[in-house]
């Protein structure tokens, strides 16, 4: 199996702590933003897995999860609620606030653009208790959340407010070598990269969507 | 919106005993009741339980890779179909158009959650299409009404006519 990432794309970043963290052996190969690995998609889309049979996995969260199950680590309700919630809430504000910092270098803007989410993930914490999101050990969740939030969470002007239990938590999913390795490889010291990353997607929808069907 | 779809779920999976659902935020976001455990929130995470609970594995994918599959279908509706911008419309009809070209359904020669969830979801699209679009995403057109006639799947949702007949509009002469 082939696993294609670029350089910049916090997705990547989730993908790559993924295999890193399971252990399961794949060929990663770097490509550039633009580059049409699935021949179905009409927009670029990474990371992609392209598995033997010829299959591609094109969404981050599904080739996250590939990962574990293969590994021998199912996912489970309180997990994939999880990972809806990072789909459907936490990324339409991600692309909003990463819009706002990095190409329009509006800071306070973009830490608002994450107050909702970041607080719910405040308040999930701490009801919770444990040392991750579900368990007291790392779950796919954990690793998907902590890459999509790395680009704000790690750098030291990101003030969102006052999120002890959400620091706590992210620094200890940072401390694993395979969340250390991949945000390495993808993000660090790859400004430009993250830069050009986000001048390819589509500009962000500022309002909130209409929950009606959009015709 | 959500809520009909999960009831006509619960529905086709033969589940008898209608579970609690309520709504929450100003998206609707569906939440399950739960009264021996805590509540689920979300589409895509009350369907798979609903699977689960209705002891219908398969629908969910038999192999590893399909059940990756499956998983990346039912986070495509909920993540880009569903409230898609009216300008990326076409895009997603086209991507699924073209992906569709060499399957039957979503995960393949299998039926499972992921056709359920995106012909609930697409449906309305599907209705306001004109013949010749119909024709223009022939692929996809022929997925739909797969699913719609797929047994115990429609429920709430009123059939839309498919022509199966391709070169009887596309004649000339």
């Amino acid at each position: 199996m082939k696993l294609f990432i670029s350089e910049g794309n916090p997705h990547c970043v989730k993908v790559l702590a993924a295999v890193k963290l399971t252990g399961v052996k794949c060929d990663i190969s770097h490509v550039d933003h633009e580059e049409r690995v699935v021949p179905y998609l009409s927009r670029p889309t990474l990371p992609v897995l392209l598995l033997p049979s010829g299959t591609h996995l094109f969404t981050p969260n599904a080739i996250c999860q590939y990962f574990f199950e293969v590994s021998g680590q199912e996912a489970n309700s309180l997990c994939n609620q999880w990972l809806e919630w990072e789909g459907t809430e936490l990324q339409p504000a991600l692309a909003q606030a990463l819009h706002l910092s990095v190409l329009q270098g509006k800071a306070p803007e973009a830490a608002r653009a994450l107050q909702g989410p970041l607080s719910f993930l405040e308040q999930s914490l701490s009801k919770k208790g444990t040392q991750f999101l579900t368990a007291e050990e790392v779950k796919v969740a954990d690793i998907i959340l902590w890459a999509a939030l790395y680009p704000f969470m790690s750098d030291s002007n990101f003030m969102p407010g006052d999120l002890p239990q959400v620091r706590r938590w992210f620094e200890r999913v940072g401390l694993l070598e395979a969340c250390q390795a991949a945000s390495q490889t993808v993000i660090n010291g790859k400004g430009a990269a993250l830069k050009t990353f986000l001048q390819k997607q589509p500009v962000p929808h500022s309002q909130r969507r209409d929950p009606q069907p959009c015709n | 919106m959500a809520l009909r779809e999960l009831s006509s779920l619960e529905k086709s999976l033969g589940l008898k005993k209608p579970n609690k659902y309520s709504t929450q935020g100003e998206r609707k976001v569906p939440v399950l009741q739960n009264s021996n455990g805590p509540s689920l929130t979300g589409l895509v995470t009350i369907a798979v339980h609903l699977v689960q609970d209705a002891k219908r594995p398969e629908l969910l994918g038999v192999s590893a890779e399909q059940r990756a599959v499956v998983q990346q279908w039912l986070e495509f509706r909920v993540t880009k179909l569903d409230d898609c911008p009216r300008e990326e419309v076409k895009n997603v009809l086209k991507d699924l158009n073209q992906y569709l070209e060499d399957k039957v359904y979503l995960a393949g020669n299998d039926f499972t959650l992921a056709d359920t969830l995106m012909y609930y979801g697409i449906h309305h699209i599907m209705v306001d299409l004109a013949v010749q679009e119909k024709e223009k995403y022939v692929n996809l057109s022929r997925w739909f009404d797969h699913v719609q006639h797929y047994p115990g799947v429609r429920h709430h949702l009123p059939p839309v006519v498919v022509l199966r007949n391709r070169f009887y509009t596309s004649s000339h002469h």
